[in-house]
């Protein structure tokens, strides 16, 4: 899977090098189970790849007092479009030094934007539901993907050679939630990447009065 | 609730979906108990509903119907206004609460918000939602049923929330009036278990006074009313583990002025206590419940004297277990509690020891309507209970069924 399918692929495909092999990275835990809403991204060579002109069409839906999806990974630059499905008020906001913002969603159907400049993790959070989070993961590569359920990101047609895998949970027990690891990506076929995880257990909802 | 208002969602409007905030509670109740006659009803027993003695009596009452907006009043500023009706209060239809909560969109990991307005102070582990209902049980331990009649406050709050490995830490300090009289039925009736609420202008029942004090109070308190124009204060520390725990402590003190009293009566009572709580979920489905308080109450001062008339200190604990079923919860508490008396004038024969045991089984049907089954045991053991010619020693055993719809 390409990161930023279909919006960005084409682009990459075309600029893709000659000698270039797939990684299939799966995120686990220590029993081996999958860890879904990692953000997995790779620096071929330790270097960003350049990233294509931002066309992605990217959304963070409140729907039933949830943020969805949970985890959004977005290039640097992206417009996310932040719609509520909900008929009840959110008060979306991010306190995060990558972008610190505030969005007041009236009510069902009413969409706002928000533009993301820089890369790193933007936290959400909504003043009027505390139970409500979600994380957008903003980046400057190319080579970026979400897990699914099954822990799975798989990248295709990497350059091959050393490559900086990183990958980032909001509950990796790890210094910024974060932890890199080196893989050697062939310059032909397939290989595979196993990235062992320990989580914090996500905070508790807080009680209300 | 069925009226929604359906005008078009303007973008810079905020969209005021008044009767969806609107929720409606109302409780139909059946009780059957036995034992000596309740203090609402001029006696000295600890339930609200008083049996005749050895011969069981049964009530079929609409024990409560209360009414709760709870909107926004601006972006950042919700409110919260509650009115009961009680069959069994001097004022059937009374406010219960009426305030409002600021909380500014957070600007760093810190959160803040402020309170203010007529509310109780969050001291009881039992009490949820915007009708302050006791979860899954009827009747609140004998700590929260005095919290429920005379801990609340007219006042203001601010509260700080900030991460701290990997947990949440809480701290509120608030200031408050309205509340002067807190006291008052704890030391002339003592511990009680039940389920009314007080409202901002009702009167609670006294059981009858020794006679030194029979001229210096009449048989009944106002909880909601300010005397001697102190100001009070309290402050809570609560700390939530990354594990399923959370511990808190509150600490109240009234300032009030022991010698100040209102034309009719009603006394600036010093109330000060101190509670200490525990949540702890054992599992998905069960959780420990337990909070435990002490304090004392100072009423009545004669010019250039030092000791006041009535000293009274009390204290409490409960642990309460509930564990979820399905749609059902079984849940469990042992109560003691215990007053001690120290001033001038009321004696040891008010002084009381006494414990209860109560279970429940709360059967949620659907969304809105859920039936509460509940037995309580309480025992309690007070002198003064001649005063009606009644032992010291009384007992009594009090069933009720609760079908609670919520709309």
């Amino acid at each position: 899977m390409r990161a930023f399918l279909p919006a960005l692929g084409g682009l990459v495909l075309a600029a893709a090098p000659a000698a270039a092999g797939d990684l299939a990275v799966q995120v686990r835990t220590a029993n081996g189970a999958g860890v879904a809403n990692a953000v997995v991204t790779l620096y071929p060579g330790g270097r960003a790849s350049p990233l294509a002109p931002n066309r992605g069409n990217f959304e963070i839906a409140q729907r039933d007092l949830q943020f969805s999806p949970f985890v959004l990974v977005v290039p640097v630059g992206a417009q996310v479009s932040f719609p509520n499905f909900d008929d009840v008020r959110h008060h979306v906001y991010s306190f995060s030094p990558v972008r610190r913002f505030e969005l007041r969603l009236y009510a069902r159907e009413q969409t706002r934007s928000v533009r993301f400049d820089r890369p790193g993790i933007v936290p959400l959070g909504c003043n009027i539901h505390d139970n409500m989070i979600a994380f957008i993961d903003v980046v400057d590569t190319s080579f970026a993907a979400r897990t699914d359920n099954a822990g799975r990101a798989n990248f295709t047609a990497i350059p091959g050679g050393p490559v900086l895998v990183r990958v980032w949970h909001p509950w990796l027990r790890a210094p910024a939630n974060q932890l890199e690891l080196r893989a050697d990506v062939p310059d032909n076929g397939r290989v595979a990447q196993a990235v062992p995880v320990s989580l914090r257990p996500p905070p508790r909802p807080a009680r209300t009065y | 609730m069925a009226l929604v208002w359906s005008g078009p969602a303007r973008a810079e409007r905020p969209h005021l979906d008044f009767p969806e905030n609107l929720t409606a509670v109302i409780d139909f109740r059946v009780v059957l108990t036995d034992g000596e006659r309740s203090w609402t009803d001029g006696g000295f027993g600890r339930s609200r509903f008083g049996g005749g003695g050895d011969e069981i009596r049964v009530h079929a009452v609409p024990a409560e119907a209360e009414l709760v907006w709870h909107g926004p009043i601006a972006w950042n500023v919700e409110g919260n206004v509650a009115v009961a009706y009680q069959d069994d209060q001097d004022q059937p239809v009374d406010l219960i609460e009426a305030f409002a909560t600021w909380r500014p969109v957070p600007r760093g990991p810190t959160r803040f918000s402020v309170r203010a307005g007529f509310y109780w102070p969050q001291v009881s582990l039992e009490h949820e939602g915007p009708a302050w209902q006791v979860a899954n049980m009827i009747t609140p331990s004998a700590i929260n049923s005095w919290i429920g009649e005379e801990v609340k406050v007219v006042g203001l709050e601010g509260t700080a929330t900030h991460p701290l490995a990997g947990g949440r830490l809480s701290g509120t300090l608030g200031l408050f009036g309205f509340n002067d009289t807190s006291g008052t039925l704890l030391s002339f009736r003592g511990w009680a278990l039940h389920d009314q609420k007080t409202g901002a202008f009702s009167r609670q029942a006294l059981p009858p006074l020794g006679p030194d004090m029979a001229g210096a109070q009449p048989p009944w308190t106002t909880p909601t009313l300010e005397v001697d124009h102190r100001i009070g204060f309290y402050g809570r520390l609560a700390y939530q583990f990354v594990a399923p725990v959370t511990l808190e402590a509150f600490y109240y003190d009234n300032r009030g002025d022991p010698a100040a009293f209102t034309d009719d009566l009603q006394w600036g009572w010093r109330t000060r206590f101190l509670n200490v709580g525990a949540r702890i979920d054992l599992g998905a489905h069960t959780r420990l419940l337990a909070q435990a308080l002490t304090g004392s109450t100072e009423m009545g001062l004669d010019p250039g004297e030092d000791e006041v008339w009535v000293d009274t200190r009390f204290r409490s604990a409960f642990v309460r277990l509930t564990h979820e079923i399905g749609p059902v919860a079984l849940s469990g508490r042992l109560d003691l509690f215990e007053t001690r008396q120290r001033g001038e004038y009321v004696y040891a024969e008010d002084d009381e020891d006494g414990w209860s045991l109560t279970g429940a089984l709360d059967w949620r049907l659907t969304d809105q309507a859920r039936v509460i089954v509940e037995g309580l045991h309480v025992e309690s053991d007070r002198a003064s209970r001649a005063r009606l010619g009644v032992a010291p020693r009384q007992d009594q055993n009090v069933v009720q069924a609760s079908m609670r719809i919520t709309l």
